[in-house]
């Protein structure tokens, strides 16, 4: 190790170079004062080390740059530390470069023949400032993204070259790849050379030129003792410090790690970018002028101090540096800087009052998050697309929110907010958070979904276009969310597959990608209807029977079961089989009329349900010419029918039946004792009244004849005659004795028969 | 001189001792960062296949899995395709259908009782076992398991 080392210093003498830089003797004098340079080192030292660390995950395109921010935040161990310490070195190297230069200033040791090493550290200034504005854009939140927009368009008001430069910076006409990526390269290569350089010149100048001993004027230096060295003594003091400033930034970081907000959403114009605290006074600024002479306070002005900045050591060239001798340059520096302050004082007022809630509103806040209302509703920007901002609207009333809450169909039909039925303390929380919530409310810290959400749900108008991605993989959108989810909107407004032919339609699409239904149903949603018709390999034998059960106890729509059917099948697919086979209730032998397994029996055990599921409600109708099973009131309107056509009444009655001899049991007033004398003449409608209790051939039983006597009677008596073998004279005579004289005589016959 | 000296020494001690400080506070927190997640093992995820009772006709059945892998920050979609197969002890088997000769896509022939890799025409049998053609191994299997009637599977790189 020595042999290299004294080898390489024989070849370059670097080691003795290092030796000599830190034990160069540093004149009395030189203090606490003088640390601040070299902690401003230190902490650039420190963002190339967590710049570095970070660079090896950060990914520079807006797909990717906020989910690897992310990445760095929640995977990665020690990644949100290191973020947190690259945030708030970024924060503190800011001020300490002006604590640096005002000692500088205040010290007057920027003076001959140390111009320039001012001129770098101003030039390191700028730098410094850059990288702050393009590492701003990096992590690709809201905040970023706004605040870039923001920026650029401001540089934009800039004239000649403001429309140029931004439009350069932004790669093209809209904030997006493009800027991310130059923004990128900016701050971890263009800017870090620059530094790089800046920092080497400027240190190296120190070595050369020594430290400024203070209080000494420019002419008279070479008189001051130098009593200290670099390394240990002045090196102590700037351990000290550099153990102190790492104490503070560790502190920091671990209590306050860097923001993330929401990822940048350039659709989310709700979002409104608070400028931050050390620009205010530049806004504060541009404030004082009219619109058309903005450009003076974003520009001019500041372009002017920092010329000025860079001119101190040129203008001021009294070569006193006692501060007593130096009245009027440091009377300006501090007015200067005065009023800056006090802008930036200014300033702060008008920023928003951060908000105060009360324990209460506290609690809502929670619940805010814990309910996932941030999911469809942004504050002030950020949340999800769904519902409306809460930021915007105005003062809320508490009754309303209440309402809405517990009923959100209530207040608008169509919305697909679900309603939530909250423990009374909980509701009072949240109803009194939203109540609390206005244009300067903030999105509460929202945890990382897991896994987080793919990029595609970022994109534009993803609300309108998810049902594509639905359609391509529906599978994939169950990795992430429950079945349930789609329901949670869906319930109110299904997807536009789902119209009016959707039911006759769905068994395709079910059966080609069961897990497209499976994207928002649960696997026992079918079952609800096909538990009961499941087209298994029992189904044929069973699905008479099925259909009957369902027919009976469900309704699907106002369907009956067989109008189910019809939403798959059509009737013919029933004829294929039924045209010629029966259902097996049918199959017995005398299905008709069988007392016990007839088809009567069934329809009054089981109900027509059964029957409605193949035959129309009429189909009774057509042979039985009787609505079928009677309807109500069928008592008192019976004998009507009965009296008409009680041929109607016996195809299924006798009228010995039990259920007829409750009436009917005493003879009709009509049959008076004469009665069978006089029955002739009183059957007045073709004896179908006397049919209803006698039967049809209750007159054939005593006159052996049809009663009354048939249309078509004179030719059918000779027929009836010649059967019978009466012939001739006698023949007539026999039969008008045997049949006729009953009720005719003789002469009635001889009317047409000559004796 | 001799105090100066002692002075000068215990500083330079001090210095180093807090540059050393420093270089572990800030120094230790970037390599952890950069080293452990390299080392860190993902964890394969059991990937659900479907109802267990589904599989147990005897045929060997195709399954696509689509699911969720993480790249870093980047989360993609994998599909892949697996064949469950019922063995004769009524147990499940989860078996690759990529073959190991060539990795081609095997598929199950019904009138042959086997797998068979359309490439160079391998054979496998409903076991995974080669039954001819120039595959050098079995068809991989995957760990799996049945939990509430569900079968799940863990596709481990093999």
């Amino acid at each position: 190790m020595r042999k290299l080392l004294e080898w390489l210093e024989r070849e370059t003498g670097l080691i003795s170079a290092w030796g000599r830089f830190w034990t160069q003797p540093l004149p009395a004098g030189v203090g606490w004062g003088h640390i601040f340079g070299a902690l401003t080192l230190l902490t650039l030292v420190v963002l190339f080390i967590t710049g570095g660390a970070l660079m090896f995950y950060y990914s520079p395109t807006p797909d990717q740059a906020y989910a690897s921010v992310q990445y760095i935040e929640h995977y990665l161990p020690a990644g949100q530390f290191i973020r947190a310490l690259h945030y708030w070195a970024a924060r503190l190297i800011v001020p300490l470069i002006i604590i640096h230069i005002l000692r500088v200033f205040f010290w007057g040791a920027y003076k001959r023949p140390r111009q320039m090493i001012w001129v770098t550290g101003v030039l390191l200034l700028l730098t410094v400032i850059g990288y702050g504005l393009t590492g701003y854009a990096l992590p690709w939140d809201q905040k970023a993204y706004w605040g870039t927009v923001v920026r650029l368009k401001i540089a934009e008001g800039i004239p000649l070259i403001g429309q140029a430069t931004a439009t350069f910076l932004r790669g093209g006409d809209t904030v997006g790849a493009v800027t991310l990526m130059r923004f990128f390269v900016l701050h971890v290569f263009v800017l870090s050379v620059i530094v790089f350089l800046l920092v080497a010149w400027h240190v190296l100048q120190v070595r050369r030129m020594g430290v400024t001993p203070p209080g000494v004027p420019v002419n008279r230096e070479e008189e001051v003792e130098k009593p200290q060295r670099l390394y240990p003594e002045h090196t102590a003091r700037i351990a000290v410090g550099a153990v102190i400033l790492t104490a503070l930034l560790v502190w920091l970081s671990l209590n306050y790690p860097a923001p993330l907000e929401p990822r940048a959403n350039p659709m989310d114009t709700a979002y409104k970018p608070h400028p931050d605290f050390y620009v205010l006074w530049l806004h504060e600024l541009v404030a004082f002028f009219p619109s058309h002479l903005e450009f003076v306070g974003s520009f001019v002005l500041p372009t002017l101090l920092v010329i000025l900045l860079l001119l101190v050591p040129f203008i001021e060239r009294n070569p006193e540096r006692q501060p007593r001798k130096r009245l009027t340059a440091l009377t300006t520096g501090t007015v200067i800087l005065l009023v800056i302050v006090g802008l930036n004082v200014k300033g702060m007022e008008s920023l928003p009052e951060p908000e105060k809630l009360s324990p209460l509103e506290k609690q809502g806040q929670k619940l805010f998050v814990e309910l996932k209302c941030y999911s469809c509703h942004g504050i002030n920007g950020g949340g999800g697309p769904v519902g409306p901002d809460l930021g915007l609207g105005g003062k809320r009333d508490p009754e309303q929110v209440r309402s809405i809450l517990r009923n959100p169909a209530a207040h608008n039909a169509h919305t697909v907010m679900p309603a939530y039925q909250l423990e009374p303390e909980k509701e009072n929380a949240l109803v009194a958070y939203i109540v609390s919530i206005g244009p300067n409310s903030k999105m509460p810290p929202v945890p990382p979904t897991e896994p987080e959400k793919p990029a595609s749900h970022f994109e534009e108008n993803w609300f309108v276009n998810h049902k594509f991605e639905v359609r391509k993989d529906p599978a994939s959108c169950g990795d992430c969310h429950k079945p349930f989810f789609c329901q949670a909107c869906h319930q109110n407004r299904r997807p536009s597959s789902h119209d009016a032919q959707w039911l006759k339609f769905h068994f395709g699409n079910a059966a080609e990608r069961p897990e497209m239904c499976a994207s928002c149903h649960s696997p026992d949603y079918c079952d609800s209807c096909h538990r009961v018709m499941r087209h298994d390999t029992q189904w044929l034998q069973q699905h008479g029977s099925k259909l009957a059960q369902f027919g009976e106890k469900m309704k699907w729509a106002g369907q009956t079961m067989s109008q189910m059917c019809y939403q798959c099948h059509t009737p013919r697919s029933c004829q294929g089989c039924h045209s010629g086979a029966l259902p097996a209730s049918h199959k017995v032998s005398d299905f008709l009329r069988d007392p016990q397994v007839g088809h009567g029996k069934v329809a009054l055990k089981q109900g027509t349900a059964s029957c409605n599921s193949c035959h129309q409600p009429q189909f009774c109708q057509s042979c039985h010419g009787l609505p079928m099973p009677h309807p109500e009131g069928w008592d008192s309107d019976h004998p009507q029918v009965g009296h008409k056509n009680p041929a109607l009444c016996q195809r299924c009655h006798n009228f010995k039946d039990e259920t007829c001899q409750t009436c009917h049991q005493a003879a009709p007033s009509s049959h008076t004792e004469d009665f069978r004398k006089e029955h002739p003449r009183r059957i007045t409608d073709s004896g179908a009244s006397c049919q209803v209790c006698h039967g049809r051939n209750a007159c054939m039983d005593c006159h052996k004849l049809p009663m009354p006597h048939p249309g078509n009677w004179d030719e059918a008596h000779a027929k009836l005659g010649q059967q019978r073998g009466w012939k001739g004279y006698t023949g007539v005579k026999n039969m008008q004795k045997a049949q006729c004289a009953n009720c005719h005589d003789i002469k009635y016959c001889n009317q047409c028969h000559q004796p | 001189m001799e105090q100066r000296l002692t002075r000068r020494e215990w500083l330079a001690t001090f210095v180093k001792a807090l540059t050393a400080l420093l270089a572990f506070v800030y120094g230790i927190p970037a390599l952890v960062m950069l080293i452990v997640p390299a080392f860190r093992r993902q964890k394969v995820p059991w990937v659900k296949v479907g109802n267990a009772s589904e599989f147990t006709s005897g045929e060997p059945k195709a399954v696509t899995l689509s699911y969720q892998r993480r790249d870093g920050w980047v989360i993609r979609t994998v599909r892949s395709t697996v064949y469950v197969v019922s063995t004769s002890d009524g147990s499940l088997k989860v078996l690759s259908n990529i073959c190991t000769h060539a990795s081609c896509a095997v598929r199950w022939e019904r009138d042959r009782k086997a797998f068979f890799c359309p490439c160079h025409a391998g054979y496998f049998d409903a076991s995974g076992k080669v039954m001819e053609g120039p595959p050098p191994r079995p068809l991989p299997e995957f760990p799996h398991k049945v939990e509430g009637g569900v079968l799940y599977v863990r596709l481990e790189s093999v």
